[in-house]
């Protein structure tokens, strides 16, 4: 199981904080295609945080199992 | 791990509590503070009234933890503190108080910049802005 947690205006398109997706392995690149088609969040400015970590959206990356992925919209503290 | 994140305002007998603090460590000479306060920007007809913040914690205690860590590094500080809210913070209210104390004067001013800018661009915060007509919009660092 794969979790994404969503935050800001990505959490309200996807009308949740987070979620476990059921895959054992999935690359990047298909998660964030599929939350596309799920969210629409392509029309999101974001950053893709694994395990805590900011990671290129373009990175050739495998997702396995107990990975944490966080969809981070633009930052506002301060 | 340090304790950043309060929720709701910061307030002033907070801050004050804290600088009461540090008059037990005697070899401080500067003090620095920084205090954030949330304004009541114009967004078009509209004012904002709020912001809600809400952060990614985990990660959010992770950077503060590194961006505390080279602020030792860079600078030559006796110590620092960074308080930030989360949940709903009223315009005119404290959201995020950085303290920063050195042997002398020269030091704070430069790190406790150093430490407002790494917080906005590196600590995963978000700030929800309520307009007056209860719509809102999602505040971005600029």
């Amino acid at each position: 199981m794969i979790t994404v947690n969503y935050f800001g205006n990505i959490a309200e398109a996807a009308q949740s904080d987070s979620e476990t997706l059921e895959y054992n392995t999935l690359s990047l690149a298909e998660l964030l295609d599929l939350l596309d088609s799920k969210y629409a969040i392509g029309k999101f400015p974001f950053q893709v945080a694994v395990n805590r970590k900011i990671v290129s959206k373009q990175q050739i990356l495998s997702l396995s199992d107990s990975d944490e992925i966080a969809l981070l919209p633009p930052f506002a503290g301060g | 791990m340090k304790k950043v994140f309060i929720e709701g305002a910061i307030s002033s007998e907070f801050i004050a509590d804290s600088i009461a603090k540090h008059q037990s460590k005697h070899s401080i000479g500067a003090h620095n503070i920084f205090l954030g306060q949330v304004r009541a920007d114009q967004v078009e007809d509209q004012k904002v009234v709020a912001i809600e913040y809400t952060a990614y914690e985990e990660m959010a205690n992770e950077k503060l933890h590194e961006i505390r860590e080279s602020a030792f590094e860079k600078f030559d500080l006796t110590c620092l503190h960074i308080y930030h809210s989360l949940g709903t913070v009223k315009v005119g209210e404290i959201c995020i108080f950085v303290f920063v104390s050195s042997k002398r004067r020269k030091q704070v001013y430069e790190a406790t910049e150093y430490l407002v800018n790494q917080v906005k661009e590196h600590v995963p915060i978000f700030g929800k802005e309520i307009l007056d007509n209860a719509e809102h919009q999602w505040k971005v660092n600029s």
